[in-house]
């Protein structure tokens, strides 16, 4: 029931994956949001709003299953927002919106602040102080867009007021650009690894069409600025069903390679055809993990790991979105146990 | 009295018009159906209903997404609030289908995939009962013996709030054991919400309305 020994550790297999150097096994990412504060007795509210139990509980988490998740707090928000206490809650939310009117939606303008005094810089930093080899943060450009005024307003305008969603589009992007701009000063561009999410764009809300119009041109620039600035690879999480979109997500530059993160939705020989150059990283059914049972998760890892050791531009598994944060232990290692059993390079 | 001919060019426009997200043109004319003397069961039935019946095929064709259902949705809404309103007036009992509590799971936001199950069930000629977003286990309890509904339909986009399905289903069952209970949302599926203990899934809105009647209809034969 044990464990292969790594013959790697986990940052040393991290930097020769981003080389495309050879890895001693497939390295795992945990998808690590709330599970963390779960796993060592923590608040989920702690992952979003403190930064040293986020970056405490995230480096003991990586450290007991061997994830290589960067200890990093995914959003610290400006909206007014309620955080995550309920038995049953996952993730803060936000309980009112910027934006609410067409005329607001004019009006807005977007200021961005130096982020040195928030949680996600602040737990960053913690990374640095600790000599990671690699700092994450999130960024995004339609799904913040829906962060100003709500994804049913945004889905409105986009047919009925195009050049309102327009406009808060840009604005989100120019906003991102700017975020950007101040980790690669606080940071350097070397070890900043941007994280890029759209859940909204994805074909379970809008169409390819209006992918192609709304989301492509937005990301496309944010990811091209962001490489411009010196940054050498983008983890992108393809959030959900996607298929649709691929041929416009194709047109992206991910880096150096990127690192594009599937979820179950989408098949990894799918995806690695689309992304032949870059990192796949995927796609173990969350839900599954969550309300499965080990034999379940050990068979659906064992089929992920089958195809994505096949994709020339390297593999990393992972849940297909986050981690449930109340998932099984077990289960979770039940991941790990199917990687140790198939997941070796030689 | 109104032409059969003018009562088909209503009925078709007010399908159309539901089907083109056109809102002020389903206003205009579920009044005009009003003035004319259309019946407005049948302008509802035949008319608004019927486009959303084509919306929801338009939907599961992948012809329309979110945005085009929710203007739909707001086409239909705006010919309802104008033909319901006479239906009542009339003192005619329109045929209801079946009775909802609907709600998204205590901890969770998200409520676009339960406004788009509602859409389809007013379009379907059920009456609902809409508790909203983050709703307690409790309050469905209390709304199913309020309304004395036949169905219920929980749902979720959050792994960690479908935790909650197991509990509110079995306070339903305690209370309201004749209640049929069905799930919905992206991390569930058939298998899930069997092993919750819920009678019916459905993994879109247009799919929610067939298993929510098929449900209804087993629950009255028994």
């Amino acid at each position: 029931m044990g464990l292969k020994p790594d013959r790697m550790s986990r940052d040393e297999r991290m930097v020769a994956l981003l080389k495309r150097q050879p890895l001693d096994r497939i390295p795992v990412f945990g998808f690590l949001l709330g599970f963390p504060a779960v796993n060592v007795g923590y608040a989920i509210a702690d992952m979003y709003s403190d930064p040293q139990k986020a970056f405490d509980a995230m480096q003991w988490t990586t450290d007991q299953y061997g994830f290589q998740d960067i200890p990093w707090v995914s959003w610290s928000p400006r909206a007014e927002v309620e955080m995550p206490t309920g038995e049953y809650s996952q993730a803060p939310i936000v309980s009112r919106y910027p934006v609410t009117t067409e005329e607001e939606a004019w009006r807005l303008e977007m200021t961005v602040k130096r982020e040195d005094g928030r949680a996600t810089m602040k737990c960053a930093k913690l990374v640095e102080a600790a000599g990671g080899s690699f700092i994450d943060f999130p960024v995004a450009t339609f799904t913040y867009a829906a962060g100003f005024c709500g994804v049913e307003r945004l889905c409105r305008w986009a047919v009925r007021r195009p050049e309102l969603a327009h406009r808060l589009l840009g604005l989100a992007t120019r906003a991102g650009v700017q975020r950007v701009r101040h980790w690669v000063d606080t940071f350097g561009p070397e070890r900043l690894l941007p994280f890029t999410a759209e859940p909204t764009a994805s074909n379970q809300i809008i169409s390819p069409k209006q992918f192609q119009e709304f989301v492509l041109p937005y990301i496309k620039e944010l990811h091209e600025q962001m490489l411009s600035m010196g940054i050498k690879h983008i983890l992108c999480h393809i959030c959900g069903e996607q298929n649709l979109n691929l041929p416009y997500w194709a047109q992206v530059p991910m880096g150096d390679p990127g690192i594009v993160s599937f979820g179950h939705e989408v098949d990894i020989d799918v995806a690695s055809r689309y992304f032949p150059d870059d990192i796949i990283m995927g796609n173990v059914e969350p839900a599954v993990i969550q309300t499965g049972r080990p034999e379940q998760v050990y068979e659906l890892t064992r089929m992920c790991i089958e195809k994505g050791r096949k994709h020339p531009g390297g593999f990393m598994l992972a849940p297909g979105c986050e981690l449930p944060p109340k998932s099984p232990p077990y289960n979770v290692w039940t991941m790990i146990k199917a990687v140790s059993d198939f997941g070796w390079y030689d | 009295m109104i032409s059969g001919e003018r009562t088909r060019e209503i009925l078709k426009g007010l399908h159309d018009a539901v089907v083109s997200f056109d809102e002020d043109r389903a206003a205009q004319l579920s009044q005009s159906a009003l003035n004319e003397g259309v019946d407005p069961y049948i302008a509802v039935v035949d008319g608004l209903a019927d486009g959303m019946r084509e919306v929801g095929d338009l939907y599961e064709r992948k012809v329309y997404f979110v945005p085009e259902l929710l203007l739909c949705g707001d086409a239909l809404y705006a010919g309802l609030n104008i033909l319901r309103p006479a239906i009542v007036a009339s003192g005619r009992e329109a045929r209801v289908r079946g009775s909802l509590v609907i709600g998204v799971m205590e901890g969770d936001i998200h409520d676009i995939g339960k406004n788009l199950v509602k859409v389809m069930f007013e379009a379907a000629g059920w009456t609902i009962h809409d508790l909203g977003r983050d709703v307690k286990p409790e309050r469905f309890v209390e709304e199913l013996a309020r309304t004395n509904s036949e169905i219920v339909a929980l749902s979720t986009l959050m792994t960690t709030s479908m935790l909650g399905m197991p509990k509110v289903i079995g306070m339903i069952r305690d209370q309201t054991p004749r209640v049929r209970i069905m799930v919905g949302g992206a991390p569930l599926n058939r298998d899930v919400a069997v092993k919750y203990g819920a009678d019916g899934y459905a993994d879109n809105a247009s799919g929610a309305v067939a298993e929510a009647t098929r449900l209804v209809e087993a629950l009255r034969q028994h």
